[in-house]
């Protein structure tokens, strides 16, 4: 990055547990002790589980932060509260590490884009900085969620090939803690 | 002489090899001297034309590089160094003189004179920048010989030659020579006084710093910008004199640099920095320090960031020296990082921290200012009221700092005492103790200090000395109250490893302590079917007990209750009209032994095999109490059994020899006689209205359902254990009748197949095993396997049989073997168990957890790709035959099931041929057959080394077929699913980007779809690969 380092020493927080989720097994609810594989314990309920908050946050806690090595999570940029999960509609929200933070239109372009990704088309997703967090607020949100906005950002290879970098780490989640 | 005439000539006109091997040759075997090439050479070298004269050179010197050592004398290397050195001044001929000189310094009458003649004549002739590679690399070649035989004269000619070096180095570019030029500047800066050529050195040294060089494709030569990298760092660590010039030049390619740059200085600087002394450590420290700095507190990349930290670790042990006292500028560099502490919360506290744990390392002596220092403020810090929410990073702090002078002191610690006093004192955490105990005792009573306390009290437990009994018991006492199970949802993980820590040298503090709390959840009668929550709560107790008690002591404590606790819970039925809840929790408790014993038997704990005498008699007596009772014991349920023979297997596994005799004589006295006080011994007596047969064929069901503890017990017996039945061939048959027998439940019939497979496995030499093999291929094979009037489930469990039998002969290469595979082979013609057979065939391929090195299984190496290798063609004939035919569709299943079972090094080779089949079993409609073909093409793919041409050339076939396998509405079984979103996501990195773009469009939108899955981990597989796909570019 160069150019102005915006917050050179950022609050580090300690990464969160797995998600919330409880298997049945934890809960008390299956009788027996399954030492079978996951897999095929998917294979016999065929109840559906439905897109929630924490898979949501699964899928963006582990960007990388354009500024530091750390990722979303760690810095609390994201959390799982600040995320929102409707019938069709998802909300997120997102704190900036400090109020000029010049990168909040790159941290918010990257979880647009990962959900662009990985979300079913049904849904519509809104992104928003925290209210209160971020000096040039509306400006920022409303970047964010204008489509021919967006669209025109990921036109510029260079703005794209930043974006990547910080996507690389998004799938990491998965081998972090299986 | 006429001879070395002609050959000159004729070299001359043709330049001919030939030519000049003969003269060599002739040189070689005496015919020829040297002289008589000069001579016939004496027209050529004194001819006017340029052209002539650099040829006859070059033939001399040519005959020269091939002259064999002992054919030149003095006088011969004497006369040809004055005559090369006055060409030199012929400009026409230089390649060819220097390329001679390259050659005659090597022979071993070379003396100091010639060599500084040369030298002088070198650095008084060659203008290095006029000449091409080729021959500026004869000219380091030179100066490399003769540094290495005439050093002495080399020192002698003083500063003439490092002048003159220096000239000829000057400008050097090309990598091959530099390789040499570095090689001979280490030399002179090592072994020569070159006080006053320092700077001259220091620039044709420098001047390389930091290496670039990227080696172009297909480089012939072969040199890496490593090998570059690693002569420069010799050069330039070579001499403390050049740390004043050279420390600036370092510090300012780290601020300026890219980050390989940075960590290439980085490097450097830590091989150099011990050369360059601690008086320019010190002068240029505070510069070093605050370059330094920037690379820890903000630091570009992790990797970067640690060379740094290890750099740095460098940096401070030179400036320390041999110093007495701690240095001005290590102590300011502890203190300026403690200040940055200040704000424990942020990012570059942690990395001050990083510092701070460097420091630990180095010495005893800044080791015990560091620790006192950190602790000190950030104790400090922990107990001020105003600072109670940056408590979690302290702690965290506080907990690198534990672990790294835990490090430390284990490897400084050698010459510790055992006498308690005196080790405090010695460790550099000691005199922090108390202070540290103090603060992480207080953070284990609030939930967000509490795990990164309890990791630092692991660390300062493991640091062997630090703790005396009494602070183990305080520190036991702490954890209990976090971990009162009474309000606590989950129990910590890190606070059953601190314990099970502490169990390791203080085990009675835990058995006193936790293991009550832990006991006192266990109910004795199992809770109802609703009653989650309790169930939930004994769960996690049985969990906590079977982490924590792998310590002895403990485990012996656990055997005892848990058995007494289990005899308890199983006799509580009565009255209840649902005993499931009562199975389960007898289950549980089962499982939880049996997880404790087998990790203590994989880490081959000593105590193990004497529960043969304590723990097996118990666990029999309880199961054929229960299998003769009358009513139905809840120990008879087959899940119950499992476990409790997998207990059996774990204990009798570890037996010697003789034991494992002993106990499987009281075993089949007990099994086959009926006498029951044999293998409980004596708990259990015969008594004469209930009868122990449970291998009799009328037998009840509930009798006949101990046999699954019987096979445990026979499963890991050592091959020269003798079976003690009176005749094994028809003991082996009763075995098989009593499987075929219609009342044998499944867990029954895998009983009987175990013992079949363990026995024939390791007594196939005996006669009676042979003849019972002969029965099975003869009357058996008949009557049963090929039968078509026995009912197809029935014939299934025999396929079953047979393969178990197959296998035990397959791992050892019995040659019978293949007559057993033929018998299924035969079966695949049958329409009623054709795909038995098929998937039969497949399994005979595949491990299992019977017949293993850890059973004494007789293994033979590389028995599943011979057996691969010798069916593989009959099923491709079979497969190939493409009449959509069931018989062909069998085939296809045996392939697959074959492939999937084998290890991938066995079929990775034959992948185009097994391709089209593959890709035809995925339209066949068992999903499990689907999910193991793509199972297979994963194992492909993601070995990378294998080469993936096969997968190239189908790639657009596999995509689509995948696809198909992806959409929830085609494919109802998540697992198939999975199966084709992985490997979906894995062929990007495995195929060329041109082979697979007019797909991406459409898979992405046909990935979109997998998006919307019902299952949650369907969905993740989706998106890692849809995410892939968007990454794959051109």
């Amino acid at each position: 990055m160069n150019g102005e380092v915006f917050n050179p020493n950022p609050t580090v927080f300690a990464l969160s547990k797995r998600s919330g989720r409880k298997s049945k097994f934890e809960t008390g609810q299956s009788l027996w002790i399954d030492n079978d594989s996951q897999l095929e314990h998917t294979e016999e309920d065929s109840e559906e589980e439905s897109i929630d908050q924490d898979e949501i946050y699964d899928l963006i806690r582990s960007i990388a932060d354009p500024e530091h090595p750390n990722s979303l999570e760690e810095l609390r940029v994201v959390s799982a509260e600040q995320i929102d999960v409707g019938h069709n509609q998802v909300t997120v929200e997102f704190t900036p590490t400090v109020p000029h933070c010049g990168m909040s239109t790159l941290i918010g372009l990257s979880i647009r884009v990962r959900l662009l990704r990985s979300l079913p088309q049904r849904f519509k997703v809104d992104i928003r900085v925290k209210p209160g967090s971020h000096q040039s607020e509306l400006a920022v949100n409303k970047q964010l969620n204008d489509k021919e906005r967006v669209a025109a950002a990921l036109e510029n290879p260079t703005l794209v090939e930043t974006l990547e970098k910080c996507l690389d780490t998004a799938g990491m989640q998965n081998d972090l803690y299986t | 002489m006429e001879l070395v005439e002609r050959s000159v000539r004729s070299w001359l006109a043709s330049g001919k090899e030939s030519e000049l091997e003969e003269t060599v040759s002739g040189v070689t075997n005496g015919k020829i001297t040297l002289v008589d090439v000069v001579k016939a050479l004496g027209p050529y070298l004194t001819s006017e034309e340029d052209e002539i004269r650099t040829k006859g050179v070059d033939f001399l010197s040519s005959v020269l590089g091939k002259c064999p050592p002992e054919k030149l004398n003095r006088q011969a290397v004497r006369v040809l160094a004055v005559f090369y050195c006055s060409k030199l001044e012929d400009i026409e001929t230089t390649t060819p003189v220097l390329k001679g000189l390259s050659f005659l310094v090597k022979f071993p009458p070379v003396d100091s004179s010639d060599a500084t003649d040369i030298l002088s004549a070198l650095f008084k002739h060659i203008r290095m920048k006029a000449l091409v590679q080729s021959t500026r690399f004869y000219v380091f070649a030179i100066v490399d010989t003769l540094l290495g035989k005439h050093l002495k004269a080399l020192q002698t000619m003083g500063k003439e030659f490092l002048t003159g070096y220096v000239n000829l180095a000057e400008g050097e570019k090309d990598p091959r020579n530099l390789l040499v030029a570095f090689a001979v500047a280490r030399t002179i800066l090592t072994q020569f006084d070159i006080s006053e050529k320092i700077e001259d050195f220091f620039d044709i040294t420098f001047c390389y710093f930091p290496i670039t060089f990227r080696p172009p494709p297909g480089d012939p030569y072969g040199i890496t910008a490593d090998d570059l990298k690693k002569a420069l760092a010799a050069c330039l660590s070579a001499t403390y004199a050049f740390g004043r010039l050279g420390i600036p030049v370092f510090l300012e390619k780290l601020t300026a640099g890219s980050p390989t740059t940075k960590r290439d200085t980085l490097q450097t600087m830590s091989l150099c920095l011990p050369v360059y002394g601690a008086s320019v450590a010190r002068d240029l420290g505070r510069k070093i320090w605050s370059s330094m700095k920037l690379e820890i507190l903000q630091p570009t990349d992790p990797q970067t960031e640690s060379e740094a930290l290890s750099t740095l670790q460098v940096f401070v042990r030179t400036l320390q020296g041999t110093s007495e006292d701690i240095v001005d500028l290590a102590k300011d560099i502890c203190l300026e990082c403690i200040d940055v502490l200040r704000e424990p919360e942020k990012a570059q506290a942690k990395a001050a921290m990083k510092v701070l744990c460097e420091f630990v390392t180095v010495s005893p002596m800044l080791s015990r200012f560091s620790i006192s220092q950190a602790t000190q403020h950030l104790v400090g810090l922990f107990h001020n009221p105003d600072e109670v929410p940056t408590r979690p990073a302290v702690v965290l702090l506080l907990s690198d700092l534990v672990f790294a002078s835990r490090s430390a002191s284990s490897r400084t610690s050698v010459s510790v005492s055992p006498s308690g006093e005196d080790t405090k004192s010695d460790l550099p955490l000691g005199p922090a103790k108390d202070d540290l105990l103090g603060v992480f005792t207080v953070s284990l009573k609030t939930s967000n200090t509490a795990e990164p306390a309890l990791q630092a009290l692991q660390g300062m437990v493991t640091t062997s000395g630090l703790f005396s009994d009494e602070e183990l018991g305080f520190i036991v006492h702490a954890v209990d109250e976090l971990i009162q199970p009474n309000d606590i949802e989950e129990i910590s993980e890190n606070a059953l490893s601190l314990l099970s820590d502490i169990s390791v040298n203080a085990p009675h503090h835990v058995a006193d302590q936790t293991l009550p709390l832990f006991f006192a959840q266990l109910p004795d009668r199992a809770p109802a079917k609703e009653a989650q929550e309790e169930r939930a709560k004994y769960r996690r107790a049985l969990s906590a007990l079977s982490t924590l008690c792998s310590q002895p002591t403990l485990f012996e404590i656990l055997v005892v209750r848990l058995t007494t606790k289990l005899d308890l819970v199983s006799r509580s039925t009565a009255g209840l009209s649902d005993t499931e809840p009562v199975a389960a929790y007898a289950h549980s408790i089962l499982t939880a032994i049996s997880k404790t014993l087998s990790s203590k038997v994989e880490k081959k704990a000593a105590d193990v095999p004497k529960y043969v005498d304590r723990l097996l008699p118990w666990l029999f007596k309880l199961f054929i109490e229960a299998s003769t009772s009358e009513g139905s014991s809840v120990l008879i349920d087959s899940r119950v059994l499992r476990v409790a023979g997998r207990i059996v297997s774990l204990v009798v596994e570890t037996l010697v020899l003789e034991r494992q005799q002993r106990f499987v004589d009281k075993l089949f006295g007990t099994f086959l006689d009926g006498n029951v006080q044999e293998i409980t011994d004596g708990l259990l007596h015969a008594s004469g209205d209930i009868a122990f047969t449970p291998l009799d064929p009328a037998a009840n069901a509930d009798q006949r359902q101990a046999v699954v503890l019987f096979a445990a017990a026979v499963m890991p017996l050592r091959k020269d254990v003798a079976i003690p039945a009176k005749d094994l061939s028809s003991f082996l048959q009763s075995i098989v009748v009593w499987a075929d027998s219609e009342r044998s439940t499944q867990i029954q019939r895998e009983a009987t197949w175990h013992i079949l497979a363990s026995i024939v496995n390791k007594h196939t030499e005996e006669k009676s095993v042979a003849s019972f093999l002969a029965i099975l291929l003869d009357t058996y094979r008949s009557s049963r396997l090929h039968n078509c009037d026995v009912p197809a489930d029935a014939r299934r469990s025999i396929i079953k049989l047979w393969t178990w039998v197959t296998k035990a002969l397959l791992v050892r290469t019995h040659p019978i073997a293949l007559e057993f595979v033929n018998c299924l082979f035969e079966l695949l013609d049958d329409d009623a168990v054709d795909w038995d057979a098929a998937q039969a065939l497949g399994e005979l391929g595949s491990g299992d957890d019977v017949l293993t090195k850890r059973n004494f299984a007789v293994i033979k190496v590389l028995h599943a790709q011979k057996f691969f290798n010798s069916i593989l063609p009959r099923i491709l004939e079979g497969a190939k035959a493409c009449d959509g035919s069931r018989r062909e569709s069998a085939y296809l299943v045996a392939l697959a099931s074959l492939i999937n079972a084998v290890p991938k090094a066995t079929y990775s080779t034959q992948m185009p041929s097994l391709m089209p089949l593959l890709l035809r079993g995925l339209d066949l409609p068992d999903p499990a057959i689907r999910a193991s073909i793509i199972a297979t093409l994963t194992a492909t793919l993601k070995d990378g080394t294998s080469d993936n041409t096969a997968v190239s050339l189908y790639a657009s076939t596999l995509v689509l077929a995948m696809l198909k396998n992806c959409i929830f509405a085609d494919t109802p079984e998540p697992r198939v699913r999975i199966a084709a979103l992985r490997y979906l996501s894995l062929l990007p990195g495995a195929v060329r980007y041109d082979l697979l773009h007019p797909y991406k469009a459409n898979v992405l939108k046909e990935l979109a779809k997998t998006l919307d899955d019902p299952k949650r981990a369907v969905r993740k597989e989706a998106v890692n690969a849809r995410t892939n796909w968007y990454k794959y570019n051109g």
